[in-house]
């Protein structure tokens, strides 16, 4: 059955909307021109893989704008009606620059100030206006005055609301399917002969069965390593390989599945054995530092004062040398997975260490451990929501690192 | 022989539109298109105006100026449109150049082009004087 936004994955889009009318108010910002896949995901509940925009006037309904294909198929998916999608084609009239600017100077006869997503992230399909874009918009409506604004949706976004936490869960939920199908797949010597891609494709197909649209990640979908990868300096593995799965080795099996644009997000690890005392120590430290994290997690701590205690946990047990000192990233609805809170960090664009955690906030709690010069390395992540008091945990498959025989 | 964009040609246009299009053929859709003629003749601009309830003919006017209030609007010279009613120009190529600008929601727009065709195909039977 296709994505509705009703019962408890509701999302009430007008007061999102208004939310950001009221923002733009306090900032005498008369037009948002939205450009970044985040805030067309959250607007309009639907995706925009191809170049998109949103203007949103100071009251009434946004207009999204994309490639003229797509429009007829985001305007279905969208809560939006058939006036506020429009396709923009390189056609008289009907180009981005020129669609987008008419509507902005019909707003604005006398000129205003318009609101634009400008900045830099290392994240690809982030979105912020380029810089041909915004001249060429300049040009367009020579008496509008261009601010950048991406901060009022950043801030809105940050907290979740019911409906997208219940996606979330949702979301997890369906993970959950793909590692199930995996396990099932792998054990009882099912891993002879298996790639990392055939993996990927069995936790795809389980997922999409169980109500997943896509394995969403720009990093190439499902990712799985085994082997040198899994211990890779940095702990990147991605995309899945054609390498075959062997015995003595490790198995990381990182699976994304999409729910109502809430990204599901999980890794389980394995060793596929016969496996050594030293890799089960290399196990076992991964495993309790987790556990550990998982605990600590609550509103009021930070990403720096975490990973302060956890690397000293890590030091204190002999491998803080194999933990990547990063715990967490930060995700939202499609689009949003980079940045934990907003750009307002000692480095432009980057999380801030120092951000305090509140409740409502979800994040991914994303842990790498990598030795590369034996072979062997970990990944954990789990959509996590925080707490007063601690943290929920949405993908419920047991941690472990599993050996299978 | 009529002259284009004249009375006469409005009446012609009139005519033959109702003759020949069907609510059917028309997809019984309710819309307007107004054609709006920059740097005419002798100076000054002129529209070309039609529109359409559930697929029949409801109104065709021409005159001088901007015109009514339309679903869409494709502005561009004269000479532009005189080509293309003299099929010497296509109007997709047109307005792929550049040479027409189109107004109005293109998803729409999409599902109208091949009605559009047919009305200007009709159109081009008239016998005018450019």
């Amino acid at each position: 059955m296709k994505f509705e936004n009703k019962g408890p994955y509701f999302i009430d889009y007008p007061a999102r909307i208004k939310a950001v009318q009221a923002e733009m108010a306090k900032q005498n910002i008369d037009v948002y021109l939205g450009s970044r896949l985040r805030t067309t995901s959250w607007c309009t509940d639907a995706f925009f893989p191809w170049r998109s925009f949103i203007v949103i006037p100071s009251e009434g309904m946004p207009t999204a704008f994309t490639f003229v294909i797509d429009a007829a198929r985001a305007l279905d998916d969208s809560w939006l009606d058939e006036d506020h999608v429009m396709g923009f084609a390189p056609m008289g009239g009907q180009d981005q620059i020129t669609l987008i600017s008419d509507m902005i100077n019909e707003l604005l006869p006398d000129g205003g100030r318009v609101g634009v997503e400008a900045g830099m992230s290392n994240y690809l399909p982030e979105g912020y206006l380029t810089y041909y874009e915004y001249n060429a918009f300049k040009d367009a409506m020579p008496d509008c005055e261009f601010v950048n604004a991406h901060e009022i949706i950043d801030r809105l976004q940050m907290i979740k609301d019911e409906g997208t936490i219940n996606r979330f869960r949702e979301a997890s939920r369906i993970v959950d399917v793909g590692h199930e199908a995996v396990l099932a797949a792998i054990k009882d010597g099912g891993w002879n002969g298996m790639t990392e891609s055939e993996i990927a494709g069995i936790a795809a197909l389980a997922m999409r069965k169980a109500g997943s649209v896509w394995e969403w990640s720009f990093t190439g979908g499902n990712e799985i390593a085994c082997g040198y990868r899994t211990g890779l300096a940095g702990g990147a593995c991605t995309p899945a390989t054609c390498k075959e799965v062997m015995a003595g080795e490790p198995l990381m099996v990182d699976i994304h599945g999409l729910f109502g644009l809430a990204c599901g997000d999980h890794t389980h690890n394995y060793l596929i054995g016969p496996a050594t005392e030293r890799q089960l120590w290399h196990a076992k430290n991964f495993v309790d530092i987790v556990d550990l994290t998982l605990k600590t997690y609550r509103a009021g701590i930070s990403p720096s004062s975490l990973a302060e205690e956890m690397m000293a946990f890590a030091e204190e047990r002999g491998f803080s040398d194999y933990m990547v000192p990063g715990f967490e990233h930060g995700i939202g609805m499609l689009g949003d997975e980079w940045r934990i809170g907003r750009h307002d960090g000692p480095f432009p664009y980057w999380t801030d260490p120092d951000h305090c955690y509140q409740e409502n906030e979800v994040l991914i709690c994303a842990m790498q451990y990598a030795c590369p010069e034996e072979d062997i390395g970990f990944r954990y992540e789990n959509p996590i929501l925080i707490k007063k008091d601690g943290c929920e945990f949405m993908s419920k498959f047991p941690l472990a690192v599993e050996v299978i025989e | 022989m009529v002259k284009y964009l004249s009375q006469e040609w409005q009446a012609e246009v009139d005519r033959e539109l109702r003759a020949h299009l069907s609510p059917e053929k028309m997809n019984n859709i309710s819309s307007s298109m107004n054609n709006r003629y920059l740097n005419c003749p002798g100076g000054g601009s002129k529209y070309f105006f039609v529109s359409f309830t559930n697929g029949k003919v409801d109104e065709v006017l021409v005159g001088e100026g901007e015109g009514p209030k339309a679903e869409f609007y494709i502005t561009g010279d004269y000479e532009t449109f005189a080509k293309i009613s003299r099929a010497e120009l296509g109007s997709q190529k047109a307005l792929m150049g550049g040479m027409l600008k189109l107004k109005g929601n293109m998803v729409k727009a999409l599902k109208l082009a091949s009605l559009c065709d047919r009305l200007n195909k009709i159109v081009a039977t008239i016998d005018t004087e450019f």
